[in-house]
């Protein structure tokens, strides 16, 4: 069963930009009152039409993005005053401190780059779970808050939720990840100087692609389960599939049936964690340390195709996330 | 606004929650819905807000269409749910904020307007939600629904789990709107006084339908009001609504056997 206010606005391409809460009734002129737009009464019917469709809908946008933007902030602020910010930050730098401190690949390049590297291997574990942890209760902890009732009763699509719920959280990610790595990335260019600084770049931008991928799948995951608990065990699964799981059967399957660059290809993409090693380390020159990373090399993947395969992994769990809350009972 | 349910069915699973409902909401009135566990005042609610479509039938609000514009109708309703809550990291105002904003009201002004209004003091209002108390998270929900100055208010068990002083406070909030605006109120309880006290005209609804409606005094008084197309009449008023034996009038309505089924719900609340 889908919402069916979603399911008409959306779905109808029409747009309401009435914006006080008020009767609703003159949508299409709605933009002209607030000076958006104004439709000369001389021009024909068709064309005033036409302009007030077109003002409704930028209208409509903007309406969109208000609350897409308000969730956001309002998700933002929570986790912030809920220390997940502070926490996965800390997280981070101690993690990334320990493994500047103490690790580097032995097969590996030398200098920044077998930093890197070890910092790849942290970050495969790391991140997912962090970003998991930080997601799975999006949709579902609201929800047995009571809120999610509340907010699903405002003018708002519900799709709209979702997509300001994600982009609140992966603020708080992206901001913890970018400040958190960001301390290693400092003692790498003071260990190493600036010129280390592009593989630093490269790590960042996937541990951040990669970070987001699985808070998208966290979110999906919120959005179908009925209980916390059932969100919290789904995201443990997702974790060890992803992260463990998946590396071992693919690398039994290059060993046991030697699969086509295709297939190879596959298997890569399929899994964001791999996707994200490959990617960070294809940029180092190397793919040692990876697991099943290490047979990767000759699957012809480009940096493009797997930067293309993680946004993928960012965008379609999070839209299939907004298609299926419409269908959430609450 | 008038609502209107006209021939409603709504089933989960093997569950019949509505068969067949229909029932008329007159604009400007004051109305509740009673019934026991599981006849479908939930449900109905859920409807009401686009939460949910019917399998069969319309629900309309001001005679807009629910099922085709859910966002429209939610622009003119108020709802409360029966579980209402909020993020504990946020303060009162705070979450008033959001509903300002996703509803493009305005001022600021209006929230410390429906702060006042629903008996929360400034201070309360700037504490985190996670200190409130049941009572002061249904007023902070009560505030959210007032903010908009909704045409149609809809309150699912509005007064269930608050302290008799907060029962109190809130019908005198309940009367206030209805003594300043024409909204339609509608809310669902299964405290017969409350409604006998706040309605003008109310619905017994039993096994997903309506088994009788109309105005309270003439449901109290034992009248035939089982027309829930034209609410039974026009006759009564917020100010001379009657005090018969609405209880009375709900166990004939159910049916003796469901009536003691319904014993704990009714007993329970009725004083």
């Amino acid at each position: 069963m889908s919402d069916p206010c979603e399911r008409s606005a959306e779905e109808r391409g029409e747009a309401e930009t009435r914006p006080d809460g008020g009767h609703p009734d003159a949508t299409a002129a709605v933009g002209a009152l607030d000076g958006e737009s104004e439709v000369d009464a001389t021009e024909s019917e068709s064309t005033a039409t036409v302009d007030a469709a077109e003002t409704a809908t930028s209208g409509g946008a903007r309406e969109a993005l208000r609350h897409v933007f308000v969730v956001a902030v309002t998700e933002y602020r929570l986790a912030v005053r809920s220390r997940w910010a502070l926490a996965l930050t800390g997280l981070f730098v101690v993690f990334g401190g320990t493994v500047l401190t103490f690790s580097g690949s032995a097969v590996g390049p030398a200098g920044a780059e077998r930093v890197v590297a070890s910092l790849t291997s942290l970050a495969a574990y790391l991140v997912p779970l962090a970003a998991l942890a930080l997601g799975y209760d999006a949709i579902v902890g609201r929800e047995d808050e009571g809120w999610l009732a509340v907010v699903f009763s405002l003018p708002v699509r519900r799709s709209e939720v979702v997509a300001g719920t994600y982009l609140g959280r992966l603020a708080v990610l992206a901001g913890a990840t970018l400040l958190g790595f960001g301390f290693s990335g400092a003692l790498i260019v003071r260990e190493f100087g600036t010129g280390s600084l592009s593989a630093f770049l490269g790590f960042l931008g996937g541990t951040l692609a990669v970070g987001a991928a699985f808070l998208a799948v966290a979110l999906l995951l919120s959005t179908v389960a009925r209980e916390k608990t059932h969100a919290l065990g789904a995201a443990l699964l997702a974790w060890v599939w992803f992260v463990l799981v998946h590396d071992l059967l693919a690398l039994g399957i290059v060993a046991a049936a030697e699969p086509s660059d295709a297939a190879l290809s596959a298997l890569v993409l399929s899994n964001p964690v791999s996707a994200f090693r490959v990617f960070v380390l294809s940029g180092l020159g190397t793919t040692a340390g990876g697991g099943f990373t290490a047979v990767l090399a000759g699957s012809g993947l480009s940096t493009v195709s797997l930067a293309a395969a993680l946004g993928a992994w960012c965008v379609v769990p999070v839209a299939v996330a907004a298609r299926l809350v419409r269908r959430r009972r609450l | 606004m008038r609502i209107d349910a006209t021939d409603v069915r709504k089933t989960y699973g093997d569950v019949t929650a509505l068969d067949g409902l229909s029932l008329s909401v007159p604009s400007g009135s004051t109305f509740g819905i009673i019934g026991t566990n599981g006849a479908g005042k939930s449900t109905l609610f859920r409807l009401l807000v686009g939460h949910d479509r019917p399998d069969a039938g319309t629900v309309s609000v001001g005679g807009t269409d629910v099922t085709e514009d859910g966002r429209r109708v939610r622009r003119r309703v108020g709802y409360l749910p029966e579980h209402v809550g909020f993020p504990d990291g946020l303060t009162g105002r705070e979450a008033l904020g959001v509903h300002r904003a996703i509803r493009g009201l305005p001022k600021d002004e209006r929230i410390a307007e429906a702060i006042e209004r629903v008996g929360l003091t400034a201070d309360e209002a700037d504490r985190r939600v996670s200190g409130y108390s049941n009572g002061m998270q249904r007023r902070l929900g009560l505030a959210t629904v007032l903010l908009p100055d909704p045409d149609v208010l809809v309150l699912d068990e509005p007064t269930a789990g608050l302290d008799p002083r907060g029962v109190d406070e809130f019908h005198a909030i309940v009367e206030d709107i209805t003594a300043e605006t024409d909204a339609t109120v509608v809310f669902c309880s299964h405290v017969l006084p409350e409604v006998e006290r706040l309605c003008d005209r109310a619905a017994v609804l039993h096994d997903g339908r309506v088994r009788a409606a109309g105005p309270v005094d003439e449901l109290a008084a034992g009248a035939d009001a089982g027309d829930p197309e034209t609410g039974h009449g026009e006759t009564a008023s917020r100010s001379g609504r009657g005090r018969g034996d609405l209880r009375a009038a709900f166990r004939r309505a159910i049916g003796d056997d469901a009536a003691r089924g319904a014993r704990t719900d009714t007993e329970e609340v009725a004083p």
